[in-house]
This record gives C-alpha cells, structure tokens and sequence, in this order.
C-alpha cells in the first residue's frame, strides 16, 4: 500500500517496502561495518600476520606475535600491571561513587538536577584536559606538594606521578562519572519506603543499611565496577601522560607498538588479548549478576 | 551511625561535599591554573592575568588544531545523526528479520575498548592512504558516536505518536512531506542532542585519534597531548578551560533539550 | 445503492499473523449529508474499518468507493478526507492556526485564502481568537475542535471521527455530541463516526451500523435498531430486556415454557424455534391494559430511578425486567404479586435458534 509503504506512515507499516528500508539502513550499516565490524576482523587477522614496518603483509598465517608475547616476561608483566590497576581503579571508583550515588537517589534537594549533571558532566569534558587537571595536582610543584611544603610538613618532594600512584588516582577520578550513571541507572529499586518499613521494624540504621541498602544496590554497584574496570584496563592516555613513560599497561604498550615501534601484528595481537580478557571479565559478570539476582 | 542524628547528617554531607570536590578537583584546578603565566607548572600561581590565554590565542599549532577539531567534530555530528536519524527511523517503524542484529551492531561499539578499535580502524584505513587525514579520522569518530545519535533519536522518535502523522498523512501531506514537517521538527531535540553528543566525542576524543591522524590532521587533544609530554606549562591550562567551557555548553544544551542522564 | 455518496462493499480486514478476519465481509453506504455512527464492543474491528476508509492501512479484499469511484489505488493523502482521531492528534510543535491551517498548506491554498478560511474554521467550532495558543495550552474540549476544525477545514469529501468523545469528562461528552451534531448538519458534510457508547449513537447518528466481532449486525436508523433489531446480539447490546426462547405453534403465536403463549410480531415459520425479546419500558401494569400478553409474578427487586421503577419480576422460572412510570398510579412492593402485560408489537422476534 502506498502509504504504509513510506517511512512517515506510522507504526502499521509492518509490511514494509524492502526498497525504504533498504535504504535507511544503508548509510548507518556501511558507516558501522567500515568502522567497528571491518577493524575487528582485520585486527584478528593482522595479529597472526609476519610483522613488518608499518604494515602487514596479508599473505601468511603466523603465530608469532602471539609468542612473541606469551614468552616475554615483560608482557606477562604488563598484564599483572594493568590487572592491578583494573582492579585499584575499580575499587576505589565504586567506593567513591557509592555515597554519591546514593545521595543523588535519595535527595529531595531541589538542586538533585543540577547535582546530577555535575556529577555525570565530566564525562564529557576530555580525559586529556582531566588528565592534565591531576598533573597539576599531583605534580612535584603541584598543589599537594606546594601545600604540604608552605606547611612545612615534609622536607622535600613527594613523588605522586610519573608513577602508577598518579595514574591510579587520576584514573579513579576519571571513570568516577561513569561508576556512578551505571549506579544511578541500577538503583532504581532503592525505594525510601522500604527503609521506613524496614526502621518501623524495629531495624537501626546500620542494620537498614547492611539489610536492606546494600543488597539491593548490590547489582548496580557490580555493574559499576565492572564498567570502571574495563574501561581503566584499556586506557592509555592516562597512564601514559602520569606515569611519565615509567608505567607500562597493555594500553600503552599497544600504542607503543602501533604508532612508535611500527610492529603492527604484535599491537594487534596485544589489542586481541586485551579483547579476550575483557569478554571473559563479562562473561564472569554476568554470572555474578545472574547469582545476585537468584 | 544511631547516635545523633544531626551530627550523623553534618557528616553525611560533608562526605558528599568531599567527594564531589574530588570529582572536580582537576576542572577547578585547571581553571585557577590558567591564570598563571609562568613557563613551569607550580601552585598556587603567582599572579592573575589572561598571559596564557593571550599565549593559546597566538599559538598556530594550537589554533589551527582547534579549527580542524572543530571542522571534524562538525562533520561526525552531521553524519552520525543522518545515520543515526535513518538508523532509528528503521529501528522503530519497521518490523524485519535481523533487526535484532543491526540492533546489536548498532550498540556493539560500546561494549569494545576504544583502544582496540583504534589499532582496527588503523589497519583498516592505512592501506587506503587514510591515516592522518580528514576523511579517516572521521570515519574512525563515526563508529564510536552513531551508537549516541541512535540512541538520543531513537528515543525521541519513540515519543512520536504515530497518529500524528497518520492525522499529517489523512489531512493531505504526502509521505516526505509528513517527514519534513512532522517526524523531523518532533525529533528535533534527539537530533540536536545528539549531533552536539557526537560532536563534542569527537572534539575530544584522544585515545583512537592518537592510531589515526599525527601532523596534518592533528586533533585538539592530540595535539594536547603530544605538548603534555614535553611541557606541564599553564598553556595547556587556558586551552582547558575553553575546551572545558564548550563542554559545559553542550552539557547544558544536551540536559535542556533531552536530559543528561537519558542521553549518556 | 450506486447513488450513494460512500459505499463499502464487502471489505475484508486479515492482518497479518492474524488466524481470523478482524472485518469479515462488511457491507454499508452512506447518501450525501450522512452521519453514520459504526458501532460495537471493543475489539470489534471499528478502527480497522475506519482506517481502511482512510487509507491508512489497504483493505485484504472488497471495495471502498467515494461518489462511485473505487479509492483503493488512491494514496491516503490524495483521498481528501478529514479525520479526527481519538486522542485528537494535533501537531504538538503547531499553535491551533498552523495545525487548522495544514491541510491547506498541503493543498497549496494561498496565504490570504488560508487565513480565512482558518478563521472561518475556527469560528464554526467555537475557537475564535484562539488560533495563536499552542495546542497544550488547549483543554481537553478545545482541543477536539481543534481537531474538527483541522479535519472541516480542507472540506472533505468524508468525515471520519474515531471515538471522538471518549477522552472527554461526561458533562463534557454530551455538549460536544450536541456541538459535534449541529456541526455536521451546518455543513453538510458527510460523516461516519466510531463509538462504543450506545447513547452516543443513538443521540448523534441518522443511522447506525452495529457490528459484532468483525461482522455487521444490523444497519439503520436508531428506531430501528432500537426496536426492531434484528439480532439478539443487537438487541441484547443496545439497550436492556428479557430474551424468551419459544417454538412457534401459529404464525404470530409462541409457546414459551413456563409462561402463557406470547402473540408477537414477525414472519417465524410455523414449528421452529424463535429468539423473542421484550424491552423493559414496553411493559405495563396489566390492571386495565387489555393486551393479550401477561406475566404474573413476584417482585423480587425494586430499583427506585426518580421517574422509573426498575422492578425484576420472577415469573415462570425467570427473571423479567419492567421500567415503570413512577406517576403510573399505585405501585407494587418488593414480595408483593404483580400482572405486567405487553403489547405484540412491542415483543420483537429476534433471531431464530437453530434446531
Ligand atoms: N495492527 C494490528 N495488527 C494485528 N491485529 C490488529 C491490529 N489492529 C487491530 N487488530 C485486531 O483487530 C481487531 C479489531 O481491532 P479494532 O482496533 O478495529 O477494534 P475496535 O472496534 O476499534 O476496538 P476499540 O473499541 O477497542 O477501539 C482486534 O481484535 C485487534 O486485536
Ligand atoms: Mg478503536
């Protein structure tokens, strides 16, 4: 039918004509393919390529770059290293997003609105900016040395970047917004009825807390640190900028090889692991969810 | 926590207040850093003058990166609301098979590390020649800001209802029509929210920008950042806070137009 | 029938998926200057019918024809109806003028003839001056003569309204009937219009298409429907009363179990079993009626209704509701033992049962 054929026809046109569609598919899917399915397939297929100078020849199937880093130690170092920043980061982002969150949930403020965006807002100011935001902060002449200092309470310089310190904390900050949007989307069971139900029951607050609080949040707050955790496993620019060159995580090494080392199969071999490591973290996420819920 | 409820608010609040300020300890920072005009970076700073302002404004490479990141940013919200606009047009009118797949391709580029795609899109666009130029780094921000425009569009398009267009359609406007003076003016906050969404991820994003462009099509952030491993200097600090005051301009306009939280 | 303005002929609705038509074989028209009220229960295919006649979705077979001429192939916009949606579906990003003023626009109508013609528009439902206000500064009233207004503006061939009255409040609902009534009869306009309400119908309509799960039950005017339905589903749907299975011993004549024979009006072939049914307000005291039919019985229920007296009467094993005018002399009790009576015109043959 003429009508319902055409995209303005509302919500009848279940028989749609393959034409229309078509067409308003295209655009997006090719846009999509070329920049997110493409480089995904190429990536796996140039981790097993032979390595050669800002290329990779597409002829030969090799496991060599896979080798190359499964017998290095200093890869497996790398690994360690950015495992325990991923877990650093995701700790203490969570712990720190928490109150806010749950503040932002319960308040009554008439400022909730504002509070919120400018809890969420940074997320869309760029990492680089916030970045060198804790350079200054942290920084030898920075505002917690120069501060400590005009006080006389330490000597010299405390060392707080150009180390994995520095890159910890600003990560922290960083993915804080995020920690706490995935909070705020997974709280919604919390329900301030409940705790006056469970308060008229005779429950303190820490017991309302630890009862009724805590598990109901439960979700969100994985959600949250899984979120925190992957992002923070694969950064670069952070640990880059405050460990100073000294701090070496996948994400640095695979820009390393990209762009200055020129070994392409080996950052996407790398790149291929990272992926790896961050499904089989979702994977486990997911059963972790499915446990909380049952 | 049961003893007394006063002080167990006070404290409360101040928690919050702490955290918060954590939060925006390096915006705050940077914009009291800004004023300085010393060639090191120290605090607190010693004077209060617009010197670094004055020094951003006349630095070519940083001006010209600016306009260049603007340029691109300005591209990638125009193409990633188009298809985004078609995208959720398809995903919300029509019924087909494997819809639940472009569904899936649509939202999949959330769910993949920036850095992988970036080493990925970089294989894919250096035998084209595309490295360090317009057309690649553009095509490398599309992927990672369609998902947004699809989302913000999608749920705008959603709040349409179908009987307005139906009444459009009944009352005489032919099918474009009903699209140019019906669909398109009622989604036209998802499409702006979008489109400033896209722009702003891509004039600041550094991490697949740092894969793809490195002289000739130097972002702002790149360009940032390459700086940052040489010199600390409040520069670099001005430059923030512009790139920070058109962020807060978009966030504004973003949480007028559809709300923050719905859009991220 | 060809010279009839609007002809639906045997249309037919199977959505896709579906097991059973949603329209199964629909039959109607309208003369010029109609108002055609499609009535029924909900899910009764109602909207699908209306949505046909529109173009808004294309008909699984049949016919759909304006002054002769078969629409099927015209696009919904070309077809130059009018609709008013049930929740009025106005352009929220439009002030009243610019969503009145659409259709014309559409129709490439000058600016100068546009704005009089809004006008004129807006003055026939009652919007003078109001043309600038957005439409959600609009009440619930207003807002659905906006949407008369947007859909008598471009003058449509056919008007089709979709439960116009349903979303307003009752005191609301009866103005616009009356608003929406007088509308039509000043501009002459073809209309069909969508209801469940059977007050509704029967107050605004010329004629009235019942229908029932898909299928037409009975076309015409509201007396007819109302007294002389033709079905049991349109009589037991349209207004209330008692329904007696009996067997027909003589033409005009039938045996009910438990009751003295009842003297109807119908053609009913002499053995078969028949469907009769007796509206409530049809039955009198019997004291001095002199009509042939009557029920004695006890009243088990009285409902008091100011000018009526809703009485249920057991009788013969069941239940028989009479309306009685309350100025109708001495009243029975609840207990007490009445004679109702009732005229053979007035016991309608409904249906016959199949053997
Ligand atoms: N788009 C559709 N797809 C499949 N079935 C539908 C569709 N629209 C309606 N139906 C079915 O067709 C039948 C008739 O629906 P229709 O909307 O015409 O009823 P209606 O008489 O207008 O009811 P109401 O009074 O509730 O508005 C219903 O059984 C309904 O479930
Ligand atoms: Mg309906």
């Amino acid at each position: 039918m003429s009508a319902a054929a055409l995209p303005a026809a509302g919500a009848s046109s279940a028989n749609a004509s393959r034409g229309v569609l078509l067409m308003l598919l295209l655009p997006g899917l090719v846009a999509l393919v070329i920049t997110f399915l493409l480089p995904l397939i190429w990536l796996f297929r140039a981790s097993f390529a032979s390595s050669t100078m800002g290329a990779f020849s597409g002829g030969d199937w090799t496991v060599q770059s896979y080798s190359a880093v499964l017998f290095d130690p200093f890869y497996w170092r790398v690994a360690w290293n950015t495992l325990v920043l991923g877990f650093n980061v995701a700790i203490f982002a969570v712990i720190l997003s928490y109150p806010i969150a749950l503040f932002l949930v319960r308040t009554e403020s008439r400022f909730r609105g504002v509070l919120t965006a400018l809890a969420v807002a940074p997320l869309l100011t760029s990492s680089v900016v916030r970045t060198y935001g804790w350079m200054v902060i942290l920084g030898d002449r920075g505002v917690i040395n120069s501060t400590l200092q005009s006080l006389s309470l330490t000597g010299g310089v405390i060392r707080l970047t150009n180390n994995s310190f520095g890159a910890t904390v600003a990560l922290i900050e960083i993915l804080m917004p995020y920690a706490i949007l995935a909070m705020l989307s997974g709280f919604g069971r919390l329900n301030p009825q409940l705790e006056e139900a469970a308060a008229m029951l005779g429950a303190n607050r820490v017991k309302v807390f630890t009862r009724i609080i805590l598990p109901l949040s439960a979700p969100g707050v994985l959600t949250a640190a899984l979120l925190v955790f992957v992002l923070a496993i694969s950064s670069f620019v952070t640990p880059r900028l405050m460990g100073g060159g000294r701090v070496f995580v996948l994400g640095t090494e695979v820009f390393n090889e990209a762009t200055v080392t020129l070994n392409w199969p080996l950052a996407a071999a790398l790149s291929v692991m990272l992926l790896i490591l961050f499904s089989s973290i979702i994977l486990l996420y997911q059963r972790a969810l499915r446990a909380l819920e049952t | 926590m049961q003893s007394n409820p006063l002080l167990g608010r006070i404290a409360w609040n101040t928690l919050i207040a702490l955290l918060y300020l954590f939060l925006l300890a390096p915006i705050i920072v940077v914009f009291i850093i800004s004023f300085d005009t010393r060639q090191y970076l120290a605090f607190p700073p010693e004077s209060f003058s617009f010197g670094s302002y004055v020094k951003v404004f006349q630095n070519v490479k940083f001006i010209s990166a600016f306009w260049r990141s603007l340029v691109i940013g300005a591209i990638v919200g125009f193409v990633a609301v188009s298809a985004g606009m078609l995208l959720s047009l398809s995903l919300v009118r029509y019924q087909f098979r494997g819809k639940a797949a472009v569904g899936f391709l649509i939202l999949a580029p959330f769910l993949v590390p920036h850095i992988v795609l970036a080493v990925g899109i970089m294989l894919v666009i250096a035998p084209l020649g595309l490295l360090d130029s317009y057309p690649g780094i553009v095509l490398a921000h599309l992927g990672i800001t369609i998902p947004y425009t699809v989302r913000t569009i999608t749920m705008s398009l959603m709040a349409v209802d179908t009987r307005v267009e139906e009444a459009a359609l009944v009352h005489g406007a032919s099918p474009r029509m009903v699209f140019w003076r019906i669909t398109l003016p009622l989604v036209r906050p998802g499409l702006i929210a979008g489109g400033v969404i896209a722009f702003l991820i891509s004039f600041d994003e550094a991490t697949i920008s740092l894969f793809i462009v490195s002289v000739k099509a130097s972002t702002l952030p790149t360009e940032i950042y390459h700086y940052l491993e040489y010199s600390t200097d409040p520069q670099i600090a001005a430059l923030s806070v512009i790139l920070i005051l058109i962020s807060v301009a978009v966030v504004m306009m973003v949480e007028k137009l559809i709300g923050l939280r719905k859009a991220l | 029938m060809a010279d009839h303005h609007v002809v639906i002929d045997n249309l037919v609705k199977t959505y896709p998926g579906a097991q059973k038509p949603s329209v199964d074989h629909v039959s109607f028209s309208l003369p010029r200057g109609e108002m055609l009220a499609l009535l029924g229960p909900s899910g009764c295919g109602k909207t699908t019918i209306l949505r046909m006649i529109a173009g808004l979705i294309a008909p699984t077979s049949g016919a759909i024809r304006l002054e002769g001429r078969d629409v099927s192939s015209i696009a919904v916009y070309k077809r130059n109806l009018g609709m008013v949606f049930q929740a009025y579906a106005l352009f929220p990003h439009m002030t009243v003028a610019q969503n009145v003023s659409f259709g014309l626009e559409m129709r490439k109508v000058s600016r100068a003839e546009r704005e009089e013609r809004v006008r004129k528009a807006l003055d026939l439902v009652k919007l003078t001056g109001l043309g600038d206000r957005k439409v959600n500064q609009l009440s619930g009233g207003q807002q659905q003569r906006a949407a008369i207004a947007r859909s008598l503006v471009i003058e449509p061939e056919l008007l089709l309204l979709d439960e116009p009255l349903s979303n307003l409040d009752a005191k609301l609902r009866d103005e616009m009937r009356d608003e929406i009534r007088d509308i039509q009869a000043r501009t002459g306009v073809t209309a069909i219009f969508v209801t469940h309400d059977q007050d509704e119908a029967l107050s605004m309509a010329d004629r009235l298409a019942v229908m029932s799960a898909g299928r037409l039950e009975q076309v015409g005017t509201p007396r007819e429907i109302f007294d002389r339905p033709q079905t049991e589903f349109v009589a037991s749907f349209i207004g209330a009363g008692t329904f007696f299975e009996g067997r027909v011993a003589e033409p005009g004549l039938a045996v009910v179990e438990g009751l003295k024979p009842l003297r109807f009006v119908g053609e009913a072939p002499v053995g078969s079993m028949v469907k009769l049914m007796i509206r409530p307000h049809r039955l009198v005291l019997a004291g001095s009626s002199g009509l042939p039919n009557s029920f004695t019985g006890t009243v088990e229920h009285i409902v008091y209704r100011g000018q009526m007296l809703t009485l249920n009467v057991r009788c013969g094993g069941r239940l028989l509701q009479a309306d009685l005018p309350t100025h109708a002399g001495v009243l029975p009790e609840k207990g007490s033992e009445v004679t109702l009576a009732v005229a053979p015109q007035d016991v309608t043959l409904v249906g016959q049962v199949a053997p």
